[in-house]
């Protein structure tokens, strides 16, 4: 269960990549750019590049397995939510300004720590695809020791 | 297309952008983890640093088969390296580099001690494959020099080499030195640190580049860049240095670790305000530690590993150079004192600045010294000035002034004062003399330590000063 508080964190415009694996136990991942939880703080949205989502859907379709970690690059501080794959879809036109949003927010992250808009600019983020899960786990990723601990 | 190979992707490796490490444990489930660092070890392999018990690192003990995802900071390319869990290493060069590495990073933010490097885990690189989803940027690719502007041309060399040759001191070599990697080979913001009195701290006697100069400021032997640099007495470069800090910072709001205190600084260590890349060299004689060697610049990528190679060479120069020059100077020492009695030169009493014909009245106002004996401590007008040998010889200096209305002094006789307890053999004394009087010049211009001959300077104070010694 993803509370609100921490629903919003993972909208804000952060570093967003999700894992998964196929059928010899071998990762695969990608870089998303947005992710929405939905109310019921179970589901999941994350927003993967089209170009990337080719390569990770024959493992979930396969296996279902994946993980997601999101991170504020300003403070590192950093979730990682593991699910089960539950559908996939076209990010419909009328999502895309929340993912344009999300993105720029991520953007602007990265140049407070030193990372210029033009090394980003090239970042695909459209077309893209919604990869759905069901959130089985959430840990906490922000790095030290207490790294790992179960949040829900 | 030509193959793309681990030593092309140089730039991937400096830690200025994140990396992505996605691992799966043996009952299927994937992990993706944040990596500080993914450091080259050859042509087919990397290491990634191994500090906590991570689910990554179990997830590796289950299942060898790893992805990372790294990104070029000149071309700003995504690149995924499939990989295979092949060793963890707990010593030798490749730790060493990544401990070093990490070590500097943590006491550059005054956290030393609570990160540990526990291994560095060497993966054989099984594939490497740029990724759709970060494709270079078309502006960087073409503003990307085929290979590196050279710095370390014969040239630059030889300029440096001309600038060197021109010090008849200390004090004007190591300005020279600075002087000549800031106009030679271009890094304009430069330090250099000498062994102080006190074992195991360095201090700082020349910088260039920096509005506050920081002459005096000391640090430990672990302390910073030009601490971890002269306890590992091995070359240290950091790009992507605020990268570093921030982890580093939110792995310490996660420790709260107790014991931890900020290094010791009395004078502040000068410093970029926003520093990204450093670049320290151990100056090393036969092993010997002559001194460090630090640069600094606010560009993420402004020193490559050549620059490192060639600085780290170059210090074998300079430290000899530097080594020759104190020898130097205590050889002339002695030969000057052998023509002057020591008991002559130690009772010379020249007349004060107050006294002194033809010279203009003391300026209006008075300074109050306060020397703490058991710190050996020296504080002017309520502000630190030194401390250790400096301050005692200061503290020499200006009784002597006061008891005897001497203003002439000889290196040799501060050399024979038992109670400066200087050691018999390297005493550094130049070196302390130089510090003292750039603190001066610094903080205290009214009270001047000039040299007038070889071994043998003046002290000039210019204004009416109160002594008042303090256990």
């Amino acid at each position: 269960m993803i509370e609100r508080s921490l629903a919003a964190f993972f909208q804000e415009g952060l570093s967003i990549h999700i894992g998964t694996r196929n059928e010899r136990l071998e990762p695969n991942g990608a870089k998303a750019i947005a992710a929405i939880v939905d109310d019921d703080g179970v589901h999941m949205d994350v927003y993967v590049p089209k170009v990337a989502a080719a390569r990770l859907l024959p493992d979930l379709e396969a296996n279902g397995q994946a993980a997601v970690v999101l991170c504020r690059p300003t403070d590192d501080r950093a979730c990682q939510v593991k699910g089960v794959f539950a559908g996939v879809r076209p990010a419909r036109a009328s999502e895309r300004a929340e993912v344009v949003r999300q993105s720029t927010q991520y953007r602007d992250y990265l140049e407070r720590i030193g990372i210029p808009r033009e090394a980003t600019g090239s970042l695909v983020i459209w077309p893209a695809l919604v990869v759905r899960l069901k959130t089985t786990a959430v840990f906490d990723q922000t790095p030290g020791p207490k790294a790992g601990r179960q949040m829900s | 297309m030509t193959a793309v190979t681990l030593e092309s992707l140089a730039p991937c490796f400096q830690g200025l952008y994140p990396a992505q490490l996605f691992t799966c444990s043996s009952d299927g489930v994937p992990n993706v983890a944040f990596l500080s660092h993914v450091e080259y070890v050859d042509g087919t392999h990397v290491a990634l640093s191994f500090q906590f018990f991570s689910k990554s690192r179990s997830n590796i003990e289950e299942n060898p088969r790893a992805l990372v995802v790294l990104m070029d900071p000149e071309t700003h390319q995504g690149w995924h390296l499939r990989l295979k869990y092949v060793r963890s290493e707990t010593d030798g060069p490749l730790f060493d580099r990544m401990s070093l590495r990490i070590e500097t990073i943590a006491s550059y933010c005054g956290l030393k001690g609570i990160f540990r490097l526990r291994a560095a885990d060497v993966y054989e690189v099984l594939s490497i494959a740029p990724t759709p989803e970060i494709p270079a940027s078309a502006h960087a690719v073409s503003r990307r020099p085929a290979t590196c502007d050279p710095v370390f041309t014969m040239q630059a060399m030889q300029d440096l080499s001309a600038r060197i040759q021109k010090a008849d001191t200390l004090e004007a070599l190591v300005d020279a030195i600075l002087e000549g990697i800031d106009v030679s080979f271009g890094f304009g913001h430069s330090m250099i640190l000498l062994p102080s009195d006190e074992e195991g701290v360095l201090v700082v006697v020349a910088t260039r580049g920096y509005p506050e100069n920081g002459v005096g400021a000391e640090v430990r032997f672990g302390e910073g860049i030009g601490g971890a640099v002269a306890e590992a007495r091995q070359p240290v470069r950091v790009s992507g240095l605020m990268r570093g800090v921030l982890y580093a910072f939110a792995m310490h709001r996660e420790s709260l670790q107790p014991g931890v205190t900020p290094p010791r600084l009395r004078i502040p260590l000068p410093s970029l305000e926003a520093p990204e890349s450093l670049l320290g060299v151990p100056l090393l004689v036969r092993g010997e530690l002559v001194g460090v060697l630090c640069l600094e610049s606010d560009v993420p990528y402004r020193f490559h590993e050549e620059d490192k190679t060639s600085l780290e060479l170059l210090g074998s120069y300079l430290a000899i150079a530097i080594q020759n020059m104190q020898w130097r100077e205590r050889q002339a020492d002695a030969a000057v004192d052998a023509a002057t009695p020591v008991e002559a030169a130690a009772g010379a009493t020249t007349p004060g600045p107050a006294t002194r014909a033809g010279e203009p009245a003391p300026l209006a106002g008075r300074h109050e010294v306060l020397y703490y004996q058991t710190d050996e401590c020296l504080f002017v007008d309520g502000e630190y000035l030194i401390r250790g040998l400096p301050a005692k010889i200061l503290w020499k200096l200006l009784c002597a002034s006061r008891d005897a209305g001497r203003s002439e002094f000889t290196n040799r006789e501060l050399r024979l004062d038992k109670s400066l307890n200087l050691p018999a053999w390297k005493d550094n004394l130049e070196s302390r003399l130089l510090l003292l009087r750039r603190r001066l010049e610094q903080k205290c211009p009214t009270i001047r330590i000039t040299p007038r001959a070889r071994g043998r300077f003046a002290l000039d104070v210019c204004r009416e000063v109160a002594l008042t010694a303090l256990p």
